[in-house]
């Protein structure tokens, strides 16, 4: 069965609040404080590499083992027809960006199959939409990909599809701190 | 045999076993019984002493041998509504095979092609209103796109005390018998305080035309509505651990009434319907017509107990549940929201032919800014509207849909001396109305209760793209017809005992179009065949075997012909079925045509 590992990882998360640097570029972000969630890593200092495939709509792994201050190389690979993200952050976090995912495939600046290039720079309230955050990777069906995470250990974490109802379908996983 | 007698399985994984030779066999008895639902004692009908009948398991891949066995004293049928099978198997008396007589067995073997959640009923009289219904749940043979830690089924119905033999001679016999909720002559005087005498009695004098009232939202009352055979008293109870995701398989086993579903401090995330998964779409509220399904996942993070509520569209009762992590927990259960009225947009200019608006005087107070769907009034003949010298007071301003009004006739309008008040300027010029499947203004387009997202159509996407779609090679065109008060329900104006079979060829893909000139929303479902719900959203346009016409739409499916016999077309409202609205549906090899002259 999908089991849960319960986290051991519990931390205040506000007091790290100016360490924070993924906090990503949408803009209109909520306004709760956001966690130290750890910082991109160099490929070549990784400690391990993970290969992660993504399906319609889940991932291989439903849970990963992390400890502070290491680094992971994911490669990972979209086997599925629709587009699907790979994106490390907490849950608040995720709920946010679930929100700009919405406005995106809304707004028609993404599909359930890609992004749409177009420029949004004349759209009003559109202007700083993009998908571009470190700590996050968008693949489309059969495209591979890369993303190095260097984990702080000081945040509770899930690895998450924000496409919209991916993640409530179950498209989530969590990083335990072992 | 795989029956469930308790509703709150626990997943169980699938075994990484071989798939193939799988053959299960079942065995069903229908009888009769004495139960008490409401809290008085009423003979049902059932399905191996069960009401509603058992949960079908089946697998994908399985080869299934069901034996029903009628112990009624008239003859009984199954289908099993939404599979695809040999049409022999199907279950439809006199369109599949002959029904089951008293006291025979009949055994229906068919390959279960498909997974999800469907569910199967009697199609002979109105036995299916009386108990012979059940769920079907078919287990995936591959891994679902979805992730849940439990599941429920919810099946809806709707509960009379009366036969189905007595509520259609009712209907018969005076189609308002059940409209408990009729405007009254008090109503009508508030109406006239409201808008002055000549529009109150104009207002009465159209829906009179229409052989409909404001409140026919559903004609059928009286029904106590049912969760899984549970009166709203009874409570029944779907246990679960905070921090789960509970997928909820909803199921409207209903005669007649639709429901609006809501489970208030939860969202809902609707991953399939009809039995085919959808792209995860993320809701608060959703309408589920008579027949559909709709599988949602919830996940309830904390330790308290949530309301499953499924109001009647027309608001006369609900079918009521609880989520809760013990059992004998309840929450609140909310009010019932305001009962819809019916506009001026629910109904059809098609159907307003034969309104006579020679008589019309003292307009002034009209109030038109609901009407939709003018978009061809070239027909329309004012010609005989007289008296109308004061125009400006009409309201236009909210009219959408008006696309192609240059060739009405105004010319012969007598005593149209005062319009130059008349403000057109804001009438929507072939606006969207917001992918609403309801005519503009429709009094029966819904509002999630937490002003949060209602489902619509249009959310529907295939989780898997149509490999095979493309341009229908041809259109057929069905109007839904009907007359409200003689309880006259048809398709292109003729009931199925005059009418003839629909033609199909193998291997075509036909568009078919549902105009709805009744007033009334009509479950309309194929037999055999999928429905491609056509909302724009092409290769990932949703498959669906029962779809929603609402009044005053046109909607469009495109059917993949796949499947040669005859098969039973129809709505699924079990009184419009039985006056007539319902076709016979033959799909044969394409011939290939010589080239003789």
């Amino acid at each position: 069965m999908f089991s849960i590992r319960p986290l051991v990882a519990a931390f205040c998360l506000s007091a790290l609040a100016p360490l924070a640097m993924a906090g990503g570029s949408h803009g209109s972000h909520g306004d709760e404080a956001t966690p130290n969630i750890g910082q991109p890593g160099v490929a070549a200092q990784a400690t391990r590499t993970v290969s992660i495939t993504l399906y319609d709509n889940y991932y291989e792994v439903d849970a990963l083992d992390v400890k502070a201050g290491e680094t992971l190389h994911f490669e990972l690979k979209n086997e599925g027809a629709l587009l699907h993200e790979f994106n490390i952050g907490t849950a608040p976090m995720h709920k946010n960006h679930q929100r700009e995912m919405r406005k995106m495939v809304a707004s028609g600046m993404m599909t359930e199959t890609g992004m749409v290039e177009m420029d949004h720079s004349n759209m009003p309230g559109m202007e700083d939409m993009k998908h571009d955050d470190p700590n996050s990777i968008l693949l489309a069906p059969g495209e591979s990909g890369e993303l190095t995470w260097t984990f702080s250990g000081d945040a509770e974490l899930e690895f998450a599809c924000n496409m919209p109802g991916h993640y409530q379908a179950g498209m989530v996983g969590e990083f335990s701190s072992n | 045999m795989r029956f469930s007698m308790i509703q709150g399985l626990i997943l169980a994984i699938a075994s990484l076993g071989p798939i193939g030779a799988m053959a299960g066999s079942y065995d069903l008895v229908i009888d009769e019984q004495i139960v008490n639902i409401t809290g008085k004692d009423k003979k049902a009908m059932t399905i191996n002493g069960q009401f509603p009948g058992p949960t079908l398991h089946f697998r994908e891949g399985e080869d299934v041998t069901i034996n029903v066995t009628n112990r009624l004293d008239v003859d009984s049928s199954l289908h099993w509504h939404g599979l695809l099978l040999p049409y022999q198997m199907d279950g439809v008396p006199g369109l599949s095979f002959d029904g089951i007589k008293p006291g025979e067995t009949f055994s229906y073997q068919f390959p279960v092609k498909q997974s999800g959640t469907y569910w199967y009923h009697s199609h002979s009289g109105f036995q299916e209103q009386e108990g012979v219904f059940g769920p079907i749940v078919i287990e995936a043979a591959k891994r679902e796109p979805f992730k849940v830690d439990r599941e429920y089924v919810v099946m809806l119905s709707d509960w009379s005390d009366e036969t189905g033999e007595q509520i259609f001679s009712n209907l018969k016999a005076q189609s308002d018998y059940y409209n408990y909720s009729q405007q009254t002559v008090g109503d009508f005087f508030d109406d006239v305080k409201a808008s002055g005498w000549g529009a109150a009695f104009k207002d009465r004098l159209s829906w009179g035309s229409m052989r409909m009232m404001p409140t026919d939202i559903a004609d059928v009352s009286g029904y106590s509505f049912l969760m899984n055979g549970k009166a709203p008293q009874s409570n029944w109870t779907a246990l679960f651990e905070k921090g789960e995701r509970i997928r909820l398989r909803f199921i409207n086993g209903s005669a007649m009434s639709y429901f609006d579903v809501r489970i208030p401090g939860l969202e809902m995330t609707l991953v399939q319907s009809d039995g085919n998964n959808v792209q995860p779409v993320t809701v608060d509220e959703f309408r589920i017509a008579v027949a559909e399904t709709y599988d949602v996942i919830v996940r309830p993070r904390e330790d308290k107990a949530f309301t499953i509520l499924a109001e009647s569209v027309a608001r006369t009762g609900y079918a009521r549940g609880t989520l809760a992590p013990r059992e004998g927990m309840a929450a609140e259960v909310p009010e019932l929201r305001e009962r819809p009225l019916l506009t001026m947009s629910d109904m059809s200019m098609a159907s307003m032919g034969g309104m006579d608006h020679s008589n019309m005087a003292g307009m002034e107070g009209m109030d038109h800014s609901n009407m939709a769907g003018m978009a061809d009034m070239k027909g329309m003949d004012h010609s005989n509207m007289a008296g109308m010298a004061d125009m400006k007071g009409m309201d236009h301003s909210k009219m959408p849909g008006m696309e192609n009004m240059e060739g009405m006739d105004h010319s012969k309008m007598a005593g149209m001396a005062g319009m130059e008040g008349m403000d057109h300027s804001k009438m929507m010029m072939g606006a969207s109305s917001a992918n609403s499947d309801y005519a503009p203004g429709s009094g029966l387009a819904p509002e999630a209760a937490n002003g949060g997202k209602f489902l619509v159509y249009a959310d529907l996407k295939a989780q898997v793209p149509f490999a095979n779609y493309r341009e229908p090679d041809r259109e057929i065109e069905l109007r839904l017809t009907g007359n409200m008060e003689r309880y006259f329900w048809s398709i292109n104006g003729i009931k199925y005992s005059d009418a003839e079979p629909v033609h199909l060829k193998l291997g075509e893909r036909v568009r078919i179009k549902f105009i709805n000139d009744t007033m009334m929303m009509h479950p309309m479902h194929l037999h055999g065949m999928w429905m491609q719900l056509d909302k724009g959203n092409g290769r990932f346009n949703p498959l669906k075997h029962t779809v929603n016409v609402a009044p005053n739409t046109t909607l469009t499916v495109d059917v993949p012909v796949d499947a040669l016999g005859q098969w039973a077309f129809h709505c699924h409202l079990m009184y419009h079925m039985a006056a007539g609205m319902f076709r016979k549906v033959i799909v044969e090899e394409a011939v290939v045509e010589t080239a003789a002259q």
